[in-house]
């Protein structure tokens, strides 16, 4: 019996070659993310060795990853002064203060040397740092030199010795590049600068106050020796970790943020496969369906039912095999690519090749067991073919009634529904996330399931153009795609899935987009706005010299910063903004305010966002106290505000946070403008470009475009989404594609019939053209239309996050519309010219 | 065995008129080299207007191939075919198609229709692949001849064997076509139901003024036609006009005796 399962495949390779596909695309992309993930992370791990190579380091106790690259020491701080007294400990090498902030560099062709996602930042080159690794030139000897990390140099096009511009806190300055620096490890496209320590640390420890301290320790001093020596001498409020503890918490940050994202796309692949399923199932549920005959004459001559059963699944275990062995090659090519595209974009990645056995391991498992399961229905069905059936001519397949999956489809679409609902109905619980999931996840299966009930309905009303104008191409059309609800529902599902997902995706896009739009048109009246890119900060002297304009009536930034919040016993880290009060009422109109907001600013006083009070039980009147670097200040809550764009939960006036963290520690990454009535909005819109043009990074937008920037990053995550569900997509066309094939085999009969009664070729081409333009638009249909049920309670759920309008995206919904009319006719391609190049004798001859 | 044909005054008319169909040095060959089969091997023969003609012979014999070629469904090897004066063997596929549209009508032994449509969607398929429009008259005309009216809107499932093949019938001739060719047809329906098809093809040819050509392998099929030829290892051996079920048999059982080299009606290349 394996003999001939086994023969069977071969005769009929080309069969099976799109499951095959099927399953190696779902199996590529599983293995690509697990094997991705290893590259990151062994990427990140060099990375961290390379630049925490220390044994000991003295810091602020709760510092946490967001601030590796932010301005200086916030929530406290350890003064450069303690160097001395540490160093000075037995067994220690060197103590080196940890000084970096964020810098511009501009390179050979007067643009900035940055790599998307990748900081640009200056660090101090201390010469007994031994982490420096290796220098080619000299030593940074003032504010005027600099060395620049090698592939630094090499992406800005500048060679040593030549001068270009630093950015650093707002300031331009002319600097040489007197050296190149190597490090030990990959830096994934960071653009590093290394410039005099005194004058780093003037920049970003003015206040002689850092995060962190780290210690070297000379040889043969194990690491638990030196701390416990440090913290002896250590200054108070600091605390002493070991190398290793501090590595670790540092890869533990790293891969906490990677499984976000590997989680992201794990589920992207289970989605490829769970539509691999699907397109299998389909396979073999066609080819028992013709070999049912053989199957019947295996029985006949005394074949069990349980050796039937085993042919199919042996077959299936093939392909299962055959294609996770291509996937698990095409995901790895597909990792390999990701890096060379990297490589290019001047990001080098870990040149370890991320081959492992678990990967493998996993990748053949994952697609053969997708492969057996989606086989054993069909396979059940041919193990119980009566053996009579073998003497009949014509071989009776009986459809069982729709009935039962009809109800369970409905059962389950009702669930869904009812749990989406509830998610909406109570938001704040803590459940709206698993319900919102459980129930998109019960309206997908359930509307997949209730699919063969529903289609012809559906498909008889989109066939009713085509029925009307192509004639009789498109009663014979529409005939064909119904006669098999349930195979049409199945070949149509792998696109429903998708679609539904990217129904949500442009729902929750476009809401998030126009709440956005109303909230910036409500609460904000400005006519230009200054935007940099947190850790890029628009500098006070930039806001002064603005303020200066002819032209400009006032000019307000929205400067914060990182403190510790003590509220009782409790204590959080959390951001506080600078709020001129005279911003209230004119440039911003919040949401809402409780007790006198500007007077409390203007008197000193501190007030709160609303949610955030709700969320703790702060109240008007009680006291919190704000600890800094430069120590800890009392406030008392004196009123609640919400506004969208205020960024932080606790907002004091500006000279309140000059108090906390110095103007030049200050992180201001949204500046407004106000221009006088009368005044020429061009000739000003030029001056303000022109102070801020040497600065590289600071934008200027007027309020149109400072909403379309916004939007536009919607739209570029949106793009990712999308090119993840194009897979899903590319899977379901090839499940239409074997779809269609097979039933053109299936009836070539009656494509002979219908050839010796006239039927030409191109009318014939025709009709299989229609048929999968009706299968893969009524898949569409049904999936967005899921998609924007699921996603209309998302106003409701994120309504603290500020999507508070929900916005039906027509035009993207139609284009979806028009791809998948494109994807019909595409698919319907090869299928198309073989029927139409079957000879008509061939055809209609017997068998 | 040939017997002269006794012509009645009215056939004598109809047998002067140019035949409906015709081939000439007609040879058909599958195959190459060692695994050549000679499928036809010369037939020279007239299909007359206004009659139903039998094509019969035992398997192997030709007569499906012949009909096919005949049809313009296969291209001899060498020879022609000229079919209501249209010559069918040089047609491009194109031509070919058109032709079986309106001019040409077509049984099967089986799988005559299209599952998807209905009975009167099936009878009015020709005309509708053509985009022209239905003779309602024409159509009542013959579905009450072959007594469907009543099941004109139900779908092949729902009809017995019997009824889809005079669904067949009708649909062949609703367009009015030069000529119905019809391969065995009834040889998948009981007695009764093959004595109303083959009633009715007869009923066609001899009140609505169609031509009709059948291959079968059933003497008593046969007996409806108004002549049947006769072939035996691809070459055209006997004819005999008014035939009998009995007739029939008897000819049948005299064709074992022909060899290759002999034949009458059709020469040898």
């Amino acid at each position: 019996m394996n003999r001939i399962g086994l023969r069977s495949v071969r005769a009929h390779a080309a069969r099976f070659i799109m499951s095959v596909l099927a399953v190696a695309l779902g199996v590529a992309f599983v293995t690509g993310t697990f094997a991705l993930r290893e590259m990151l992370s062994s990427t990140f791990d060099e990375l961290v060795n390379a630049s925490s190579t220390a044994d000991a380091y003295v810091r602020v106790p709760g510092e946490s990853m967001d601030d590796l690259y932010a301005v200086g020491a916030t929530t406290g701080g350890v003064p450069i002064a303690a160097t001395d007294a540490l160093a000075a400990v037995d067994g220690v090498e060197s103590v080196i203060p940890s000084v970096t902030g964020p810098a511009t560099l501009v390179g050979a062709d007067g643009t900035a040397v940055r790599s998307t996602q990748a900081p640009s930042f200056v660090m101090p080159y201390y010469p007994d740092d031994p982490g420096m690794g290796t220098l080619t030139g000299r030593i940074p000897a003032g504010p005027d030199e600099v060395v620049l990390e090698r592939h630094t140099l090499d992406s800005s096009g500048l060679a040593i010795g030549d001068t270009t511009k630093l950015v650093v806190l707002g300031h331009v300055s002319d600097v040489t590049v007197v050296g190149a620096a190597d490090f030990d490890a990959p830096m994934a496209g960071a653009t590093i600068v290394l410039a005099d320590a005194a004058t780093v640390e003037a920049a970003f420890a003015p206040t002689g106050v850092v995060s962190t301290l780290t210690v070297y320790a000379q040889d043969g001093v194990s690491e638990d020796d030196l701390v416990r020596r440090l913290a002896a001498v250590a200054p108070a409020g600091s605390e002493v970790v070991s190398g290793t503890t501090m590595r670790e918490e540092l890869k533990g940050q790293i891969s906490e943020q990677l499984g976000f994202v590997s989680t992201f796309l794990l589920v992207f692949a289970l989605l490829a496969l769970f539509v691999g399923a699907f397109i299998i199932a389909n396979t073999f549920a066609m080819s028992v369906r013709q070999r049912m005959r053989e199957f019947a004459l295996l029985r006949a001559v005394g074949a069990s039912p349980a050796q039937a059963f085993g042919s199919i699944v042996v077959q299936a275990a093939v392909i299962g095999v055959v294609g996770s062995a291509v996937g698990i090659l095409g995901g790895f090519g597909l990792v390999t690519g990701i890096g060379a595209v990297f490589e290019r974009m001047d990001m080098t990645l870990s040149n370890r090749v991320p081959l492992s056995a678990t990967t493998v391991v996993v990748g053949l498992l994952v697609g053969t067991v997708v492969s057996l399961v989606a086989a054993a229905v069909p396979a059940r069905r041919a193990a119980l073919v009566p053996p009579v059936e073998a003497m009949r001519d014509e071989v009776t397949v009986n459809e069982r009634s729709l009935h039962r999956r009809g109800w369970a489809g409905l059962v389950l679409l009702v669930a869904g529904a009812a749990s989406l609902v509830a998610a909406a109905l109570w938001p704040d619980s803590g459940q709206s996330g698993l319900l919102l999931g459980l129930g998109a996840t019960g309206l997908v299966v359930g509307v997949l399931v209730v699919g063969p009930v529903v289609v012809p309905a559906v498909v008889r009303t989109l066939a009713a153009p085509a029925v009307a104008l192509l004639r009789p191409v498109g009663r014979l059309a529409r005939g064909n795609v119904v006669r098999n609800p349930r195979r049409t529902a199945s070949t149509a599902g792998a696109l429903t899935i998708g679609m539904a997902l990217v129904g949500a995706a442009a729902v929750l896009a476009a809401s998030t987009e126009a709440s956005v739009r109303s909230v910036v048109e409500t609460e904000f009246h400005v006519d230009y706005v200054l935007t940099a890119q947190a850790p890029d900060t628009i500098a006070p002297e930039v806001v002064d010299e603005i303020t200066g304009l002819p032209g400009v009536d006032g000019v307000y930034g929205l400067p914060r910063t990182t403190v510790t919040v003590a509220a009782g016993t409790e204590s959080t880290t959390d951001g506080v903004v600078g709020l001129d009060p005279a911003m209230l009422g004119t440039v911003m109109t919040p949401q809402k305010l409780v007790g006198p907001v500007a007077e409390v600013l203007a008197g000193g006083g501190a007030v709160v966002d609303t949610l955030t009070a709700e969320a703790r039980g702060w109240q008007i009147g009680d006291e919190i106290t704000l600890t800094s670097a430069t120590g800890a200040h009392d406030y008392t809550i004196g009123g609640l505000i919400r506004s969208a764009g205020l960024g932080a939960p606790v907002a004091v006036a500006p000279e309140q946070l000059d108090r906390l963290v110095p103007p030049a520690q200050q992180l201001d990454t949204t500046v407004s403008v106000v221009a006088a009535a009368d005044v020429d909005h061009t000739a000003l819109r030029q001056a303000i470009t022109e102070v801020v043009a040497p600065l590289y990074v600071v934008s200027v937008q007027d309020a149109d475009e400072f909403v379309d920037g916004l939007a536009a990053q919607v739209d570029q995550m949106l793009t990712i989404l999308y090119a993840l569900l194009g897979l899903s997509v590319a899977i379901a066309v090839l499940g239409i594609v074997n779809t269609l094939a097979m039933s053109v085999i299936e009836r070539t009969r009656e494509i002979g019939l219908l050839r010796a009664v006239g039927l030409g070729r191109l009318q014939l081409a025709g009709t299989i053209t229609t048929e999968s333009v009706l299968t893969a638009v009524c898949g569409t249909a049904i999936g967005l239309a899921t998609g924007v049920a699921i996603a209309s309670v998302f106003p409701r759920l994120f309504a603290d996050e500020g999507m508070n309008t929900l916005a039906v995206p027509a035009s993207s919904l139609v284009a979806m519309l028009v791809l998948a009319v494109l994807v019909g006719v595409g698919a319907a391609v090869w299928p198309a010219v073989r029927a139409a190049r079957l000879p008509v004798l061939t055809a209609i001859s017997t068998e | 065995m040939v017997t002269t044909p006794e012509l009645d005054p009215v056939r004598a008319a109809d047998a002067l008129l140019e035949p409906i169909a015709s081939a000439r040095g007609l040879t058909k060959v599958h195959g190459s080299g060692e695994a050549e089969v000679h499928a036809l091997r010369g037939i020279d023969v007239d299909l007359a207007r206004g009659e139903l003609t039998a094509i019969m012979g035992p398997s192997g014999s030709g007569k499906s191939t012949l009909m096919h070629c005949l049809a313009g469904l296969d291209r001899p090897t060498s020879g022609t075919v000229v079919v209501d004066g249209l010559e069918v063997s040089s047609m491009s596929e194109r031509k070919l198609t058109k032709l079986r549209r309106t001019h040409v009508g077509f049984i099967f032994q089986a799988f005559n229709l299209v599952p998807t449509l209905t009975a009167a969607e099936n009878i009015t398929l020709p005309l509708d692949i053509a985009r022209r429009p239905v003779d309602r008259a024409r159509f009542d005309e013959v579905v009450e001849a072959v007594g469907l009216t009543d099941r004109l809107s139900h779908k092949p499932a729902e009809l017995s064997g019997g009824q889809q093949q005079r669904v067949a019938c009708a649909r062949a001739l609703v367009a009015r076509p030069a000529v119905v060719f019809a391969d065995e047809p009834t040889g998948n329906l009981d007695s009764h139901a093959s004595g109303e098809v083959l009633g009715f093809l007869r009923r066609s040819v001899d009140s609505l003024d169609q031509s009709v050509v059948m291959v079968t392998h059933d003497p008593r099929a046969a007996s409806y036609a108004h002549r049947v030829l006769f072939l035996a290892d691809g070459l055209l051996v006997a004819e005999l006009v008014a035939p009998t079920q009995s007739s029939v048999l008897a000819a049948l059982a005299n064709l074992d005796g022909y060899s290759r080299a002999g034949s009458l009606a059709g020469g040898q290349r």
